[in-house]
C-alpha cells in the first residue's frame, strides 16, 4: 500500500467508512510505516479537538431581527406595490380623460404623421390602426351631435368607474398577503 | 441530521402560505445549527449573524422551491453554505485580518462551569476558528458539515453540488492542511 492511499484511507476510517477488511491492510501498513503512524496520531488529535467542539449557539436576539426585517421588507414591497398601482390608475385616467384633446391636437399641428413615419413599421400600423378608428368615432360622434362636453364626462365617469376597480382589485390582493 | 416532523411540515406550509408567525416558529428551531454552521464558515460573531439572518430571509423568500422530499434542513444548511462561501469570496477581495476579527467579542456557550472551563472553550474555540481559516470557503464548509452536523460524504456532495469522491480527497486534504496548523500551532506555543 502507498503512503498517500494509506493517508486518503485514515481520513475515511475517523469517518466509519472503511469495512474491517480495509481496515485491516491499514493497520497492517501503520505497523510498517513510521512517518503514515505520526500521520495517523496527528489526525486523531485533530479529530479529537473538532468532534469536541459543541454547536455554538445563536444569539437570542436573532429570531426578533429575522422577523423585523422580513416584516420591513414585507411593508416596503407593499408600498412599491401601492405606488405602481396608484401611478398606472392615474395615468389611465389621465390618458382616458385626455386621448380625445391629444389626438385631435396632434391632428391640427401635423406631428402625427411625422411621429408615425420615424417608428418601426408594426408600431406606425398600429398607430394608424388606432387613429382612423378615432377619426371613425369622431364621425359618429358629429353625425349623432352628441355635445363634445358630454363625451369628455363620460370619459371621465369611465376613467374613474376603471380607476376604482383597480385600487379595488389592489387591495383584494394585498388582503390576500 | 434531524428529518422533517410533523409540526415542521405544518409550519413550513402555513409559511408558504405567506404566514409569518409560522416561519417564526422554523426560525426558532434552527437559528442555533444556521448561526453555528455560519460561525464555523466567516470566524466572527457579527457577521455570522448577518449570513444568518440573510439565510432566513432567503430561505422565506425560496420557500416555495423547496422540495418537501428532502430534510428541510438539508435544504436551509445549504443555503447557509452556499451564502458563507460567496461572502468569503467575496472577502478574498476586500482582506481583513482574521486576528482582529476575533479580538471582537465572541458569543460564549451560557452552560454552567467554573470560569476556568469557560475560559478553556472559549480557547478551543478560537483555536478552532483559526485552523479552519486556513481552509478553502469549500474546503471549511465540508469539514463544518462533517463535524458539527455529522452530514455523510453523500449529504456534503449534494449540499455543496460536488462528487462524493471530491469530497473524500477534499475531506483528506483539509485534515491534512489542519493537522499541520495544529501542529505549528503547538510548535510555537512551546
Amino acid at each position: 500500500m502507498r503512503c498517500e492511499q494509506a493517508g486518503e484511507m485514515m481520513s475515511e476510517r475517523l469517518d466509519g467508512r472503511l469495512n474491517s477488511a480495509a481496515i485491516g491492510l491499514l493497520d497492517a501498513h501503520l505497523t510498517e510505516c513510521t512517518a503514515c503512524r505520526a500521520e495517523w496520531q496527528r489526525l486523531q488529535a485533530l479529530d479529537s479537538l473538532l468532534s469536541s467542539a459543541p454547536l455554538v449557539r445563536a444569539p437570542l436576539r436573532l429570531r426578533v431581527q429575522v422577523m423585523s426585517r422580513l416584516e420591513r421588507r414585507d411593508q416596503a414591497r407593499r408600498t412599491i406595490v401601492g405606488g405602481a398601482a396608484l401611478a398606472l390608475g392615474t395615468i389611465a385616467l389621465a390618458l382616458l380623460v385626455w386621448a380625445p384633446a391629444i389626438l385631435g391636437l396632434l391632428d391640427v399641428t401635423g406631428m402625427a404623421p411625422a411621429l408615425l413615419s420615424g417608428g418601426p413599421e408594426t408600431v406606425a400600423q398600429l398607430l394608424a390602426f388606432l387613429e382612423t378608428t378615432g377619426r371613425a368615432a369622431l364621425v359618429l360622434v358629429e353625425q349623432f351631435a352628441i355635445p363634445l362636453a358630454f363625451l369628455s364626462l363620460c370619459g371621465l365617469g369611465t376613467a374613474l368607474a376603471l380607476n376604482t376597480l383597480w385600487v379595488g382589485a389592489v387591495w383584494r390582493t394585498r388582503a390576500l398577503q | 441530521m434531524t428529518t422533517t416532523n410533523e409540526n415542521e411540515t405544518e409550519w413550513i406550509q402555513l409559511a408558504r402560505e405567506g404566514d409569518q408567525a409560522a416561519f417564526g416558529r422554523l426560525v426558532g428551531a434552527y437559528q442555533t445549527p444556521v448561526y453555528n454552521l455560519a460561525y464555523r464558515m466567516l470566524g466572527n460573531a457579527a457577521e455570522a449573524e448577518e449570513a444568518a439572518q440573510e439565510t432566513f430571509l432567503r430561505a422565506y423568500k425560496y420557500l416555495h422551491s423547496y422540495d418537501p422530499k428532502r430534510p428541510f434542513s438539508s435544504w436551509l444548511l445549504s443555503i447557509a453554505s452556499n451564502y458563507c462561501i460567496d461572502r468569503l469570496r467575496r472577502r478574498r477581495i476586500t482582506w481583513l485580518p482574521f486576528q482582529d476579527e476575533l479580538a471582537a467579542p465572541v458569543h460564549v456557550t451560557s452552560s454552567p462551569g467554573n470560569p476556568e472551563a469557560i475560559v478553556e472553550r472559549h480557547e478551543q474555540k478560537e483555536e478552532i476558528q483559526r485552523l479552519l481559516e486556513a481552509l478553502s470557503p469549500t474546503d471549511r464548509a465540508a469539514v463544518t458539515l462533517r463535524y458539527w452536523y455529522d452530514y455523510s460524504y453523500e449529504e456534503i456532495a449534494e449540499n455543496l453540488d460536488l462528487t462524493v469522491s471530491a469530497i473524500k480527497s477534499r475531506l483528506y486534504r483539509a485534515r491534512r492542511t489542519l493537522a499541520d496548523m495544529m501542529e505549528g500551532g503547538t510548535d510555537n506555543a512551546l
